[in-house]
């Protein structure tokens, strides 16, 4: 049913018809294709991430969904309603912010930018002037004194604050932010980041495009990776990295191992957990490399210590060797940024 | 659900806001039908003397023709530029797709948006030509603007209609601010601000005939013989003016929702 989820998009084509100009009156008609059938569900209470490289199709599928653009194929869902048949519902259920830099007007502060578009989603009275200081608040506008400045004197972490709450004013279900975070300095947006999961862990749905690994790493519960208008890569972080490696290295950093026992040690590891082990010299003691099958690690891992242990042997430090997101991104994308 | 009556309490809200925030701009906004008037002074006796012109449009009182019509030309133009330009100015800030995204048909927002900024600019004209309205034509002068004024509301039915329809136009097409700068001034030229609409070519009289504010200038023509107001004249320019509203702004629902479709297969910016 598409109400059980917060977003569904299935098999969305888009395709744009582009002129290249060829002299002075000769254009060139070309058919780019955006979206080649692009699916995927986003849950109620978890931060989803859409992540792609530049064209790759997550600004065309965030216009889809929030209704400003047609799919030429497939349909999608928003809150249980349908981008193309009632539009209007699915804007009654959704905040949106497509462009942090811009998207308000120069000459009025941030509380009468909010005003204006409160009123413009049917707030009116009190109701509008409790929401508006609320969101500002929430969003800590009112603290950097951003609220009664005008919004040509704002900075971008002001404007990425104001088009946040703006998306927050009318408390949508469901937050749909094209790259919310994107030029903030460290401070803003781990801010915006906490605020996301904490709407999130409320029970909102909320979908992010973002370039920033790091970023979609920290928030996402689960991620799409976009590539030439396709998913090609869905999941939560940790099912997308095992995408890319079939062992997980762990490293065990231990001491009291005398230098001849160290052949006869990782025989003994690759026999009783079998896994490979190599073990080199590491500070003053040594570490043990073993090669874990992805879901395998936490077993290897309380099976060496407790084997090191019964040796008599100090464990000082277990770590696990992950690839990143951005490992995956690269794989999956074919290196395209 | 937000209707009409939330995008036209936004929009005053707004422009409100706006002129506190820009207050040299609001004033100078109450010369701006002074310089109309010069304009229309230096085209008017251009062939001629001021006689000659008064002569020539058929009025009485040249300077009330001249500031009543400039307040028409005035209006007009804030007309145009609150309903056509709302797309172009939304677009080039960034505010477009956001106010598209109020929960309520696109139609309905481009069709109430302009409306308070049309009014405020009427209101603003009006009550900076009065002082000298006043002065000219005494109290039968400020009653004859107010006569103007109602005309100009009614005139600006169709006018809104014609507005929205070029607003569509803009919606499509990418080359928008020429379309806005050739409409107003094109308008004034058939519209007979300038010279009597009967001494233009054939071809561009018909033109005329569909423009509102030749109507509404027409009517400023009539307030402007002093000494007896002829009403029938006047009920015709009313009359005229509402069968311009019906086929204007049911031409202009049509291709408002039209381009809406159009806009949403290729996207709002």
């Amino acid at each position: 049913m598409p109400g059980d989820w917060a977003i569904i998009a299935e098999g969305l084509v888009k395709r744009y018809l582009t002129y290249a100009r060829r002299g002075f009156i000769r254009r060139e008609r070309r058919i780019i294709e955006a979206l080649r059938g692009v699916s995927f569900k986003v849950n109620w209470g978890e931060v989803f991430g859409l992540l792609g490289p530049n064209g790759a199709g997550k600004t065309t599928t965030v216009k889809i969904l929030t209704t400003l653009l047609l799919p030429d194929d497939g349909n999608a869902w928003v809150a249980g309603y349908n981008v193309v048949d009632e539009p209007v519902r699915v804007r009654e259920q959704i905040g949106v912010v497509l462009n942090v830099e811009k998207g308000f007007f120069w000459k009025l502060t941030g509380r009468e930018n909010l005003r204006y578009f409160g009123m413009l989603r049917g707030l009116r009275g009190r109701d509008l002037e409790d929401r508006v200081d609320e969101v500002g608040g929430m969003l800590g506008l009112d603290k950097l004194g951003a609220m009664d400045k005008l919004y040509e004197e704002f900075s971008l972490g002001m404007k990425a604050r104001l088009a946040i709450a703006r998306a927050m004013l009318t408390d949508p279900p469901v937050l749909i932010l094209d790259e919310p975070t994107l030029g903030l300095d460290p401070h803003s947006a781990r801010g915006i980041r906490s605020l996301l999961v904490r709407l999130a862990r409320r029970g909102k749905a909320v979908l992010i495009t973002t370039h920033n690994m790091f970023e979609a790493e920290l928030i996402c519960d689960r991620v799409a990776i976009i590539n030439r208008g396709r998913i090609a890569a869905i999941g939560t972080v940790a099912e997308l990295k095992r995408l890319v490696t079939d062992t997980v290295p762990i490293n065990i950093v231990f001491t009291g191992l005398a230098e001849d026992g160290l052949e006869s040690l990782e025989k003994l590891v690759a026999e009783r957990l079998g896994t490979p082990a190599r073990i080199s010299g590491e500070d003053r003691g040594y570490r043990i490399r073993m090669l874990a099958k992805p879901g395998e690690e936490d077993r290897i891992i309380a099976e060496s210590i407790s084997m090191l242990s019964s040796m008599g042997l100090k464990v000082h430090r277990v770590y696990v060797e992950e690839p990143s997101l951005e490992d995956v991104f690269i794989k999956v994308t074919g290196g395209e940024t | 659900m937000a209707g009409a009556i939330d995008v036209m309490r936004a929009q005053l809200h707004a422009t409100i806001y706006w002129y506190k925030n820009n207050r040299w701009l609001f004033f100078t906004m109450f010369l701006w039908p002074y310089l109309m008037v010069g304009m229309l002074l230096v085209v008017g006796v251009m062939f001629g003397s001021m006689k000659e012109y008064a002569s020539r449009m058929g009025v009485s009182s040249p300077g009330f023709f001249l500031l009543s019509a400039s307040t028409v030309a005035m209006s007009s133009l804030g007309i145009v530029d609150a309903v056509a330009g709302f797309a172009l100015y939304n677009r080039w800030l960034g505010t477009l797709n956001y106010i598209v995204l109020s929960p309520m048909r696109t139609t309905l927002i481009f069709l109430a948006a302009g409306i308070p900024d049309s009014l405020i600019t009427m209101l603003i004209t009006v009550t900076s030509v009065s002082p000298a309205v006043l002065y000219i034509g005494g109290l039968g002068g400020g009653l004859r603007l107010l006569l103007i004024l109602l005309v100009m509301l009614v005139g600006m039915l169709p006018l809104l209609g014609l507005s929205v329809l070029a607003a569509s136009l803009l919606l499509l097409v990418k080359e928008e601010s020429n379309i806005i700068n050739s409409i107003v001034p094109f308008m004034l030229l058939v519209s007979g601000v300038f010279y009597p609409v009967e001494i233009l070519p054939g071809l561009l009289q018909a033109v005329s005939r569909a423009v509102p504010v030749t109507y509404v200038v027409r009517a400023a023509r009539i307030a402007s013989v002093f000494g007896g107001l002829r009403g029938a004249p006047l009920i015709a320019v009313f009359y005229s003016l509402l069968l311009l509203a019906l086929a204007y702004n049911g031409a202009a629902s049509l291709a408002i929702r039209g381009a809406e479709e159009r806009v949403r297969m290729r996207g709002v910016d």
